[in-house]
């Protein structure tokens, strides 16, 4: 809609020649998202309710809702969310200065590319859950190899994030602090970081995504507590209940933690185009 | 004074960009470079701001050599290359980072006045039009006052109007300090409204061909028949450098005075 607005206004500000979008379409069209769900846990209820199934299987909504209530009410819940959390948060930090490190090594100095990125290359290309017989046997059953296994889960997407963003700085950019002489180091703080900042969020978030994958594979071969041990003691013991009610904590606290790498990072960000301008239109 | 001696620049792939140019420029000396494409222009601009450095020949401001971007010289891009992450204010700062704050604040400020953007300041780049970032890159390559100040077709993008405001503005900005003003063009209405002298080069190899001295005094009236002269001469000295019939002339010698080779 800004390309429609007449050549001569050029000076007026773009943003606010966008028609605002009426506060109806607002509130609607995030609406129209939970139609299918809440109609489907709505009608499955119903269904329940009305004994035309007995929801042994797929227990309904308020069933699961139960179940989280009584892990909280015990105080299971929380240990499991805690130990998950740790795990990925461990994890999730190794794999984050690791990548960041060595993707800024590889994208600063093309002879650390060289040496190092096809050797990356080639371990990305082993899934990661190749891994887990390894770890075992190297770093035990316990917490140091589930930590190892979110920690290479998060390090691929953030070293290509990094080392991607660097070499794709503008060189003009890149020109303009040569033209103001700036250091090697000064360059870096003024010019590389702001400009690899973006992606590197982006590569942040991915990351993280991934954390919370392998969590669930790390907790699922063998953990006494945690958010995956719930999953697999709810298969074992025939309580879909309670993997049901596993995932919707995942679900909630994948989005929760993502929520929070984007909040943090709002600030640092606000000068991009996308950011914030997107949203209102 | 800002010397340029038998600046040569050949790229690794083995195309001369640039034939041994030579040039003496005084300071608070307004030129204009102008020629066909791939005439060298933008290649003399880059070895003179010290961003590539020339195959053989030597760049001398007030008799040091430059090699690598200098304090005293400054550039502008066709484009304003802000960086989109600071805000207008900040981005006019960026060269004087080694100032106290309070010295800094001053100069954007002022700067920020003279370029008429003073409620910009918080703004950020995005938000400008493609003039008004055009002069934020001005103030921001003014503000540290070089002495030198390389135009590389900075108002090629624009349109027309919001052009010949900013030629006005720059003459005017220039009145401040007077730093010595090179600017590359392909626009020969911009290079007799803003130059003392008009060098006119020739492509493959880039050399100088042509030079053309703009005896006009300012402001300058574009729709004068004074004006109209220069400009026709510009014309007809370019319209000949991309004639391959008519030879080369050694134009820093002046006409009459022999070639030295």
């Amino acid at each position: 809609m800004i390309s429609d607005a007449p050549a001569l206004q050029r000076s007026s500000e773009p943003a606010e020649s966008a028609v605002a979008p009426s506060r109806l379409s607002r509130y609607v069209r995030p609406a129209l998202g939970l139609l299918l769900p809440v109609t489907l846990a709505l009608g499955w209820e119903l269904v329940v309710w009305l004994g035309w199934s007995n929801g042994r299987l797929v227990p309904p909504p308020s069933r699961i809702f139960a179940t989280i209530t009584e892990l909280a009410r015990s105080g299971e819940l929380v240990r499991h969310i805690a130990a998950t959390l740790w795990r990925v948060g461990l994890g999730f930090a190794f794999g984050v200065i690791a990548g960041t490190l060595l993707g800024a090594i590889s994208g600063y100095w093309s002879l650390a590319r060289r040496l190092l990125d096809p050797t990356v290359q080639a371990l990305r290309a082993i899934p990661s859950l190749a891994w887990v017989p390894l770890f075992i046997l190297w770093l035990g059953i316990f917490e140091t190899s589930k930590i190892a296994l979110i920690a290479v889960g998060v390090f691929f997407p953030v070293y290509l994030g990094v080392m991607g963003a660097i070499l794709s700085v503008d060189r003009k950019v890149v020109e303009v602090g040569r033209v103001f002489r700036l250091s090697g180091f000064a360059m870096i703080r003024r010019i590389l970081l702001p400009a690899v900042l973006p992606a590197y969020v982006v590569s942040l978030r991915v990351g993280l995504g991934l954390g919370w994958m392998f969590v669930v594979a790390a907790e699922l071969i063998g953990a006494s507590e945690g958010l995956g041990y719930l999953l697999l003691d709810g298969q074992q013991l025939g309580k879909p209940a309670q993997i049901l009610a596993a995932i919707v904590i995942f679900a909630i606290l994948g989005k929760l933690t993502d929520w929070l790498i984007e909040v943090a990072a709002a600030p640092f960000l606000r000068w991009q185009d996308a950011f914030g301008r997107a949203k209102g239109a | 004074m800002l010397a340029l001696a038998r600046v040569s620049k050949t790229y690794p792939n083995g195309v001369q960009a640039l034939a041994r140019f030579s040039a003496e420029i005084r300071q608070g000396e307004i030129i204009a470079i102008i020629g066909g494409s791939g005439c060298g222009k933008s290649t003399l601009l880059r070895a003179i701001a010290g961003l590539d450095r020339a195959s053989s020949g030597t760049v001398t401001l007030d008799s040091e050599a430059i090699a690598s971007p200098h304090a005293k010289i400054g550039i502008i891009f066709q484009e304003p290359r802000l960086l989109p992450w600071l805000s207008v204010a900040d981005n006019i700062g960026f060269g004087l980072a080694d100032l106290p704050a309070t010295e800094r604040r001053e100069k954007v400020a002022r700067a920020l006045e003279r370029v008429d953007l003073a409620d910009k300041a918080q703004a950020w780049p995005r938000e400008l039009s493609g003039g008004q970032a055009q002069r934020v890159a001005i103030a921001r390559a003014l503000v540290p006052q070089p002495e030198v100040l390389l135009l590389d077709e900075p108002f090629s993008a624009l349109d027309a109007f919001t052009r010949r405001d900013l030629q006005d503005h720059l003459l005017d900005l220039w009145a401040d300090t007077r730093p010595t003003l090179i600017l590359v063009t392909h626009d020969v209405d911009e290079a007799v409204v803003l130059a003392d002298r008009v060098l006119v080069m020739r492509p493959r190899p880039g050399r100088l061909f042509d030079q053309i001295e703009i005896n006009l005094g300012r402001p300058r009236d574009r729709n004068s028949l004074l004006f109209e002269n220069f400009k026709r001469s510009v014309l007809t000295s370019l319209d000949r450098s991309l004639d391959r019939s008519v030879p080369d002339r050694d134009a820093t010698q002046g006409p009459g005075q022999a070639m030295w080779w």
